[in-house]
């Protein structure tokens, strides 16, 4: 009795330790929450060192001591990251309070605004804030017409399309998204393996006809740029049963033509030669050229005629969080010197606009003035961009002379032009029910096909371990092996 | 100054609540989940509606048929490799034999992500990657494995005692019906214990799988993450860990069976 006491008491007093370990936690969190911003955050995701040479600034801690001059008080950014939109769902889930500031991508975001976990900005940060101010018009008029404004500000935006090698693939080919649907490129080229990019990969497969007839209406002048979006949009986030199963269909015809599917690895992999063709998104495209350049090869990035993907990472403010603090963070992010420095590190291109944010696009990409020659003794073409930062600065004309080749290079991938814009869209988020479907469709798109040997190794398996288990049996029931011939067995005592 | 004493059972007090909090709330949070659903309000109610979609969904039969054939073949092949060498090394004199083991040992030792990775680049050398992605992943799941099956193989073989062996050669047996009768039959439990250590994680390590095969098959163990991460249905994802461990828990038993009872001392089961 009195053993099992003082087991029971061992039991209690570390169950105590373990309370007051977090007790005291949750003091330490608690005591300081007033000025302590917890930003949640991508991996890689902000400029976060001090590197004057490659025009990198440690943004978190330039945040924490602007923060100190603007209004005199002192902030700690609490900063800590996740590395995918589903992770940090389940941790926002579990420790709802414990942050103040997330950065999840397009369709987590909508997720999130249906499901009432963020809170809605202030009047005075959607009025007068940095954020506000230099947003690009095109974010903005995107962000308005869905209904996202008062709850997230984006970060980080691109389209979707093919990286290739111009060495080895004609870009005529990719000018459809069913480019590779062929075996001209048998095992060179990846898709990713993710359920969404691979849908959406798949829906502009199937109804490739159906865009491209649009786009024949619209560039004949049939149909008003807002009404072709509009069908465009409509086409893309087409989820019935009907779509889901024909994506299937497509996507597992496609498999026998793939390399394979790829998470991070499709960037390396088109640098060292083994795919030729990547499925890629334009941050990670621009990447991928730079890196490629350093080893002399040079990669080019196609948003295919029938459509693009408009995807975004944005933040946004879950319930109870500190929002003084977090809107400071954005409004801090979205000056453009920061945004700046924010691209100079990721490689991905900033949501903000604004004259710094333009003139930097100018120093790395400007090949000369309207009338020059490219080294081919081509005229400079102009790439407008006037769509996307005008109004947020002072410059007259947002436009920038490059070469016709470098529009399929990384100034094409960061800034895609207007007509891009016109037949690119947002997929929205699914629905629990439309969710399940795609899930079970991906399962079995990953699964398929299964060999034949697979099925012959299964059943020779199984008949080999009956006839092992038969000949247990056997064994157990046989009689006592006979003497031989001249031979008599011993009895017991003999 | 009073001396410490502990007795026996306050000194298993660490052991058992490391047991109660790593072992036995997990195992009762992953039965939790596998057996229940989101109601109809969002409420967590009871269900066998997972166990019921497993055994419906002809994705989730094929890949579970597709990984255990993976295991299977990796399982069978080191097998086929680990014995033999085992059986030189701990039968012979010489004097580096330890070198030797040490040699097909000595991968364990570095990490397994980047051996894979290696192997990556050395099946694309060949012109293996990309095209043969079943062949590739046994490739890496055997590579990866050997050592398991070769260690308890070897402590189970340099153990035997060698006058069973000379007692069979002298009552006639030649060297075939000495090794049939006797030497493999006394390393029964090092053959079970190297195969329930290769064939599990063969079912399961999906990094092998994914690296060698660019993500083009999809492994049990794969598909757990995938409920678990991208998926986000741990009630599956539960459900289809209940599952494989039950295949194990089976694959156990039968193996057992073969077991003889009177040779359990004398082997090395690490399990």
């Amino acid at each position: 009795m009195k053993r099992t006491a003082r087991f029971f008491a061992a039991a209690l007093a570390a169950a105590m330790l373990f309370a007051s370990v977090g007790l005291l936690s949750g003091c330490a969190s608690s005591s300081s929450s007033d000025n302590v911003l917890h930003v949640y955050n991508w991996e890689d995701y902000i400029s976060d060192e001090d590197d004057a040479e490659n025009g990198y600034r440690d943004l978190i801690a330039a945040f924490e001591q602007d923060y100190k001059e603007k209004t005199g008080k002192t902030v700690t950014v609490e900063y800590s990251t996740f590395g995918t939109n589903e992770n940090m769902y389940n941790e926002l889930k579990i420790n709802a309070a414990g942050y103040d500031l997330v950065c999840p991508s397009d369709y987590m975001i909508m997720k999130m605004i249906a499901e009432g976990m963020v809170e809605e900005f202030s009047e005075d940060f959607l009025q007068n804030g940095a954020y506000s101010m230099y947003v690009s018009p095109y974010i903005k008029e995107l962000f308005d017409k869905n209904g996202w404004t008062n709850y997230s500000a984006a970060y980080m935006w691109g389209t979707m399309g093919y990286v290739y090698n111009p060495d080895y693939v004609d870009k005529e080919d990719l000018l459809s998204w069913a480019g590779i649907w062929s075996d001209k490129y048998q095992n060179k080229s990846t898709i990713k393996d993710s359920v969404r990019d691979s849908y959406f990969l798949g829906v502009a497969y199937v109804y490739r006809e159906e865009l491209n007839s649009l786009k024949a209406e619209y560039e004949a002048g049939a149909m008003t740029q807002e009404t072709y979006n509009e069908a465009v949009t409509e086409i893309m986030n087409r989820t019935d049963e009907d779509t889901i199963e024909s994506v299937k269909d497509a996507l597992i015809d496609l498999k026998k033509y793939l390399y394979g599917f790829e998470v991070d690895s499709g960037k390396q992999d088109m640098i060292t030669g083994k795919i030729t063709i990547n499925f890629a998104w334009s941050g990670d495209a621009v990447f991928a050229m730079d890196e490629a350049e350093e080893s002399d090869t040079y990669l080019n990035y196609v948003i295919p005629e029938e459509c693009s993907n408009i995807w975004f990472d944005g933040w946004v403010m879950p319930k109870g969080a500190n929002t003084e603090l977090a809107e400071a963070f954005i409004n801090f992010l979205s000056e453009p010197e920061n945004a700046v420095t924010n691209m100079n590190y990721i490689g991905y291109t900033s949501a903000v606009a604004g004259d710094a944010v333009f003139n930097e696009m100018l120093d790395w990409y400007s090949e000369g003035e309207e009338g020059d020659l490219d080294e081919n003794g081509d005229p400079l073409v102009r790439h407008d961009l006037n769509y996307f930062f005008k109004g947020t600065g002072e410059i007259e004309d947002y436009s920038i002379w490059v070469s016709e080749e470098s529009l399929d290079r990384q100034v094409g991938a960061q800034y895609p032009t207007e007509e891009v814009i016109e037949r690119s869209a947002v997929m929205q988020y699914f629905d629990d029910d439309t969710n399940a479907a795609v899930n079970e469709m991906w399962e079995e798109i990953k699964g398929q096909p299964i060999p034949l040997w697979a099925y012959i190794v299964i059943a020779a398996v199984i008949v080999i371990g009956l006839l092992i288990g038969l000949s247990f049996l056997y064994k157990g029931k046989r009689s006592e092996p006979k003497p031989k011939k001249g031979y008599r067995v011993l009895k017991r005592g003999e | 100054m009073t001396k410490l004493h502990f007795s026996r059972k306050q000194l298993c007090i660490p052991y058992a609540l490391f047991l109660v909090l790593f072992v036995v709330l997990p195992m009762l949070l992953i039965l939790f989940y596998a057996f229940t659903g989101e109601g109809e309000n969002g409420n967590l109610v009871f269900t066998f509606g997972n166990f019921i979609d497993f055994f419906t969904s002809a994705a989730k039969l094929g890949t579970l048929l597709m990984s255990v054939t993976i295991a299977i073949i990796s399982t069978a092949i080191c097998l086929l490799i680990a014995y033999p060498l085992a059986y030189i090394l701990a039968r012979s004199h010489w004097k580096r034999k330890y070198v030797l083991l040490m040699l097909f040992i000595m991968p364990m030792w570095i990490n397994f992500v980047l051996r894979i990775t290696a192997l990556r680049e050395l099946l694309d050398l060949v012109g293996l990657l990309g095209t043969e992605n079943y062949l590739n992943t046994i490739i890496g799941m055997v590579y990866d494995f050997l050592p398991f099956m070769i260690l308890p193989l070897y402590t189970t073989l340099e153990k035997l005692d060698n006058s069973y062996m000379e007692a069979a050669a002298d009552l006639g047996g030649n060297k075939l019906t000495v090794f049939t009768k006797i030497t493999f039959p006394l390393s029964m439990p090092g053959v079970i214990s190297g195969i329930t250590m290769v064939f599990m994680p063969s079912m399961t390590n999906y990094v092998v799988s994914d690296t060698l095969s660019n993500f083009n098959i999809t492994i049990f163990g794969k598909l757990i993450d995938e409920y678990f991460t991208t998926f986000d249905n741990w009630h599956m994802g539960s459900m289809i860990s209940i599952i494989l461990l039950l295949i194990i828990f089976i694959t156990m038993i039968c193996t057992g069976g073969f077991k003889d009872s009177k040779t359990d001392a004398r082997g090395t089961n690490l399990w």
